[in-house]
């Protein structure tokens, strides 16, 4: 499957809301991940879920603050790994 | 935040009664109980009898803090009776003078170690103790320790409780109303899946066996349970430049495990310096099982154990071993074994609390593990002060029984690494002590050892 920027912030922002956090109707693309309660288990759960999802794997030593910001800011940073790959 | 009236029952979850058959063994053995303890020091201007006024009010709207805890006559794993706690007594509030002056550095009273050594009566719902040291009156700062039963928080519940009575304490809620929990709990599996998860978990432990670790107390014996524990706050600078390397070397998301291999090291040089062979070291790490993004849920423990194994060979340098860290916590988690030690904890909550510790022992000749571990991150974020007193430091004391008889618990509060190594009295030399803080130090820092 050819993924497109919008489809991976799609996908990443759903296995977020849905699968890892549990959040609410506030949780959008743009909230900021960490304030949300994202924590290095559910970190480790989305990357194995996105590995899953696209065939590519992020190590968590590619991550960053900025690339925790958001699902979007995430999304960018799988955007460009499979880019490369 | 809701206010409801509170269930009359309230069944343990799979990690309180895996706490549970602990302490009753601690008991039987060793004449304590396994409990856990927060430490606040505190600035002047603490009001000690507010906190006596309090804990009356939020002990009376919360009846689990002094639930009695008993197992149902039939059938079923054990419960807070909270239908009972009105005849069980109020949680005791002692209060000592001690003449020195607090500060972040200043050496702690030897009553909160001591109480580390107590027995908490959970069938009589004794469950929380409150040891208040005033120094000079108060005028120097106050230190305020809070100990409990193992099973009524765990770490991340007891720095809640803390928050919240605070918040009660000002008037931003009343007592009856608990801070919210996050809008949605991870729904269980069903129970075919979950004894699925259960064995896998059982066949993971059992892989440890071919390597068993062995502690530096050696495999359990009757002796009386004497814990003492040691503080070692790091200076701003110094955590600074020991953040950076666990960011660095671990990651900034997994730094536990940077803290974790160093502990390892330290403990593996101590077995160096005796010229044993410690086998392996197997460490279980606790998880926080609470759903994301809620603030409730203070109360009972809700934790699942990720369990590692380095081999004495792992342990020649610190990179090497984090390397082996990370690799195991990754396969764990994609085999799922967060959930499966909760799983198996949850089967376990039927079963007598002997069988369930000579069922943790068995595997490992005795041994329930090399060493305690917790990396609890930051410690009460954000917060201040607590009562209006200013917070200088704050950090978690839990126990640990005479075998393995040490552990080691990091946490940072306010730009400072807090270190607490609670050790049972003799099973360091005092050159293995300094030994083993020479280790820990120079790995945490980077300077050579």
């Amino acid at each position: 499957m050819q993924w497109t920027r919008d489809a991976l912030v799609e996908r990443v922002y759903s296995i977020l809301r849905y699968e890892l956090l549990g959040a609410g109707d506030d949780f959008t693309p743009r909230s900021n991940l960490i304030e949300a309660g994202l924590d290095s288990l559910a970190v480790t759960q989305l990357l194995l879920s996105i590995e899953e999802s696209t065939g590519v794997w992020i190590d968590e030593s590619q991550l960053t603050e900025e690339t925790l910001a958001s699902a979007e800011s995430l999304a960018a940073c799988v955007h460009a790994r499979l880019a490369a790959a | 935040m809701p206010d409801s009236p509170p269930p009359e029952r309230i069944p343990l979850t799979g990690a309180d009664c895996f706490l549970r058959a602990f302490d009753a063994e601690v008991r039987r053995t060793a004449g304590a109980s396994h409990l856990s303890q927060l430490v606040l020091r505190l600035g002047p201007g603490f009001d000690t009898g507010a906190l006596a006024k309090l804990l009356s009010e939020v002990v009376e709207a919360q009846p689990i803090l002094r639930a009695p805890i008993r197992r149902p006559y039939l059938v079923g794993p054990p419960e807070f009776r909270l239908d009972l706690a009105r005849r069980a007594p109020m949680p005791a509030l002692i209060v000592h003078d001690a003449p020195g002056a607090a500060g972040v550095d200043a050496p702690l009273a030897p009553i909160f170690a001591q109480q580390l050594n107590a027995t908490f009566y959970g069938w009589a719902g004794h469950l929380l103790r409150c040891h208040v040291v005033r120094h000079d009156g108060g005028r120097a700062g106050t230190d305020v320790a809070f100990t409990w039963l193992h099973m009524l928080f765990d770490g991340a519940g007891s720095e809640r409780f803390v928050r919240w009575l605070d918040e009660v304490g000002r008037g931003a809620c009343t007592a009856r109303a608990l801070p919210e929990e996050a809008a949605s709990p991870a729904p269980r599996a069903g129970a075919q899946a979950r004894g699925e998860q259960a064995m896998r978990w059982r066949a993971r432990m059992r892989s440890f066996a071919a390597r068993p670790p062995r502690s530096l107390a050696g495999p359990l014996v009757r002796t009386q349970q004497r814990l003492d524990y040691e503080l070692t706050t790091f200076n701003a600078e110094e955590t600074a430049r020991i953040g950076e390397r666990a960011r660095k070397l671990a990651g900034f998301l997994t730094p536990m495990l940077f803290y974790l291999a160093a502990a390892m090291r330290a403990h593996h040089a101590v077995f160096q310096l005796r010229g044993a062979d410690p086998r392996s070291f197997v460490v279980p790490l606790p998880v926080n099982l609470r759903a994301k993004g809620g603030q409730g849920e203070l109360f009972q423990t809700r934790i699942s154990l990720l369990w590692f194994q380095a081999l004495g060979e792992h342990c020649g340098d610190l990179e090497g071993l984090l390397g082996e860290l990370k690799a195991q916590r990754l396969a764990a988690i994609k085999d799922g074994l967060v959930e499966a030690g909760a799983a198996a904890m949850d089967f376990a909550r039927w079963l007598p609390q002997r069988a369930y510790a000579r069922m943790a022992r068995r595997p490992f000749g005795g041994e329930l593990c090399s060493f305690f571990f917790a990396y609890t991150d930051e410690f009460l974020p954000g917060m201040k002060s607590f009562l209006s007193a200013p917070i200088r430091n704050a950090f978690h004391a839990p126990s640990v029984p005479p075998s393995p008889g040490s552990s080691a618990i990091f946490s940072l509060r306010e730009g400072r690494l807090n270190f607490t190594h609670v050790r049972q009295v003799g099973v360091f030399g005092a050159a293995e002590l300094a030994r083993f803080h020479a280790r820990l130090r120079a790995d945490l820092l980077g300077d050579p050892g």
